[in-house]
């Protein structure tokens, strides 16, 4: 008797071990956890439909990279997952963690709906390995109450390089520590990516076409590192920057302590929560240049890591998420962020308003960080270069050049 | 095995499957780490690994910061320590209150909540130390406390004092209560100040106390990581990384495994050196 129940539950247990083996696993990084009922939501629709059971797990952006990293290269991981478009995409593909999607995608009808420029983040050796789900461009974020206050026109913020620097000196008073433009300084992915609106702006580039090289150290990248780091030292229209990023800046600016620094749309419902009274008092626009129009993209795709099992339905999921109806719905109850699709971009009503108008005005300006290996190493270098400038320690002219030689020799391994 | 009595063997007989597992799984990731320390990211044979460290100069750099973190976070922390513990010492009413309040309490909050709550403290648009130094009238203008290399390493030392000075403390006060008051009483006859009965008395039947702590808080600090990564992230510029914090960069987030790896077995080396020079110096007292 004792030994037949025992096995009765013996098979109980492998039922249930292989009932769960046949559940989509899901990854959701860098998606704050309040998004969670919009996920049930979405998915459970996904497992009426179809039948198929999903596992979403839902990480915070601070943890998730380590979580996935660890996962992936012990064997182990999901069966679909998030990745930052900022070359995660490539660098796992490097390592074969990744499976191959160009014939899923060819064999899908919604590629000519995503932005073109978003596919060289999902490319490697010519391949594509991941799905680009949702998007954003960087632009200039700015308090409208602060511009009213310091006498400027609230609609009218600045586009070149000159009127950031007039309005930013009219915004700032160092004594009352208020300031007219917030320098991303941190050693942090912040600062990189500030850097490259700048040097896109002043019509530079960061690495050779083929990214076998540095192409920062020209008289275009040397110009815009002594403006970047001019912000800060010599105008004096930031908050200590090596102290604080972008992030920081949005807190400060929810309470009329910086006026301009820069941000997307994912800043819009943050910066509601940190002050509900900024709604309507705040705004974005094509972020100041030198010569050129820049912005950079950032982004999640899905991915499917090849230790999967369960590959087919992780990509019948992919393609349910990235479908026309399950982004308009997703846009119907969040409001953002911004779809890779172009046809939801054009369609959601929420879409309409005048803040996402300029972020798709901006986004054809937008270029992607090297989708290369390396360039989590290459990245610390441009933010040591301007740490170095920021605390004294080189002038632009030296760091520029170290950060060149250094950029070459991590490209060169 | 002949020594062990019948209740010893059967219990030595249920614990040996975990122990077994524990030893094995130790020997593995030792093992898996020297493995991957000599090797490539093809899996070949190099020493190259080991090369880079010494030619990194990042890796000097690390390793004079991690003296001067160490030396300061360690020093404080065994002096505050001992003022601490002498205080609570003379106090016998209300002893478990305050002991637990004073020393308990920071060594108890996580090393993530201690990291971001300082950083706030230090923060110099908002934080509380400067408005407390400036209404003080201490200073007069907000200190940007982790805006310069040398600043934001006095920082998270002054951080790191406040969160490890408990440990000591505790060890500390358990050794002193163990020194006998006749000790001190016949000193006090034969008409020893204060002062001379610290230094002739407590110091010297500290001493084993004071060595053990010495080690224990210097190899923790060594490897102790949170504080520092959630307060700098090891900047501003290199000013703040230690080799642990390096180590944690190449691997998680440029992807160099092995170099990590080799870089921490030479850290382990270097620990293991140091625990080696004070238990021996230990031994010898001991011996004494």
């Amino acid at each position: 008797m004792r030994r037949s129940s025992l096995l009765v539950l013996l098979m109980l247990v492998v039922l249930a071990i292989a009932g769960v083996s046949q559940t989509i696993n899901i990854w959701i990084g860098g998606q704050v956890a309040e998004l969670d009922e919009t996920w049930d939501m979405i998915i459970g629709k996904f497992e009426k439909e179809t039948g198929q059971k999903v596992e979403v797990q839902l990480f915070g952006f601070d943890i998730y990279y380590d979580k996935l990293l660890t996962a992936l290269q012990a064997g182990q991981g999901p069966d679909l997952a998030f990745a930052d478009l900022g070359g995660w995409v490539p660098t796992f593909a490097e390592k074969g963690w990744l499976e191959p999607m160009g014939a899923l995608l060819d064999s899908w009808d919604g590629v000519e709906q995503i932005w073109p420029n978003l596919w060289p983040t999902v490319i490697y050796n010519g391949e594509r390995y991941g799905l680009p789900w949702y998007t954003d461009c960087r632009l200039l974020l700015y308090n409208q109450t602060m511009f009213d206050s310091a006498g400027l026109d609230r609609n009218d913020p600045p586009e070149t390089w000159e009127e950031l620097v007039y309005q930013a000196t009219k915004l700032t008073d160092a004594s009352k520590r208020v300031y007219g433009y917030g320098v991303s300084g941190t050693k942090t992915e912040h600062t990189s990516l500030a850097f490259i609106i700048f040097l896109y702006g002043a019509g530079g580039q960061l690495l050779t076409d083929d990214y076998s090289a540095a192409a920062f150290n020209t008289p275009e990248g040397l110009r815009a590192l002594k403006f970047y780091t001019d912000l800060a030292l010599t105008y004096g229209v930031s908050p200590n920057a090596v102290t604080y990023n972008e992030d920081d800046y949005r807190n400060m600016m929810a309470q009329n302590r910086v006026a301009m620094a820069i941000g997307g749309p994912w800043s819009f419902p943050l910066i509601e929560t940190a002050n509900p009274a900024i709604v309507n008092n705040y705004t974005v626009s094509l972020h100041p240049y030198g010569s050129t129009p820049a912005s950079v993209l950032g982004g999640w795709a899905l991915v499917i890591p090849s230790v999967s099992k369960n590959k087919e339905n992780a990509w019948e999921l992919a393609k349910y998420l990235t479908s026309f109806e399950t982004w308009m719905t997703w846009i119907e109850a969040k409001g953002g962020p911004m779809p890779t699709r172009k046809d939801v971009c054009y369609a959601a009503p929420v879409l309409q308003d005048s803040k996402w108008q300029v972020i798709f005005e901006t986004f054809p300006f937008a270029v992607s960080r090297p989708p290369i290996p390396q360039y989590p190493q290459v990245s610390e270098q441009i933010q040591i270069m301007i740490q170095n400038v920021l605390l004294g320690n080189a002038t632009p002219e030296e760091a520029i050049k170290t950060a060149e030689a250094n950029v070459n020799a991590i490209l060169a391994k | 095995m002949s020594t062990l009595n019948r209740e010893e063997k059967s219990a030595l007989k249920m614990v040996l499957p975990y122990v077994i597992l524990t030893v094995l799984l130790f020997v593995f990731l030792l093992g898996s780490n020297l493995f991957n320390s000599f090797t490539d990211k093809n899996g070949n044979w190099t020493l190259q690994n080991y090369i880079d460290n010494f030619t990194d100069p990042v890796v000097g750099r690390t390793l004079l910061n991690t003296i001067v973190w160490v030396v300061g976070s360690v020093s404080g922390q065994l002096l505050l320590g001992l003022f601490v513990a002498l205080l609570l010492n003379e106090s016998t009413k209300g002893q478990i209150i305050f002991r637990s309040i004073i020393l308990i309490l920071p060594w108890a909050v996580l090393d993530i909540v201690a990291g971001v709550m300082w950083k706030w403290m230090y923060n110099d648009m908002y934080g509380v130390l400067n408005d407390v130094l400036v209404k003080m009238h201490i200073i007069r203008d907000y200190i940007p406390w982790l805006a310069t290399e040398n600043m934001a390493m006095l920082s998270v030392i002054i951080a790191n004092i406040w969160k490890g000075f408990c440990l000591s403390g505790m060890f500390f006060l358990a050794g002193l209560q163990t020194i006998p008051i006749d000790l001190y009483e016949a000193a006090e006859i034969d008409g020893a100040n204060s002062f001379k009965r610290f230094w002739t008395i407590t110091v010297p039947q500290l001493k084993p106390v004071i060595m053990t702590t010495l080690m224990l808080t210097t190899i923790w600090t060594i490897n102790y990581f949170p504080l520092i990564y959630t307060m700098t992230g090891g900047g501003p510029g290199y000013g703040t990384e230690t080799i642990v914090t390096y180590i944690y960069k190449l691997g998680f987030k440029f992807m160099e495994f092995n170099r990590s790896a080799s870089l921490s077995n030479v850290l382990f080396v270097i620990i293991f050196f140091i625990a080696f020079l004070f238990l021996r110096s230990i031994a010898k007292e001991e011996a004494r």
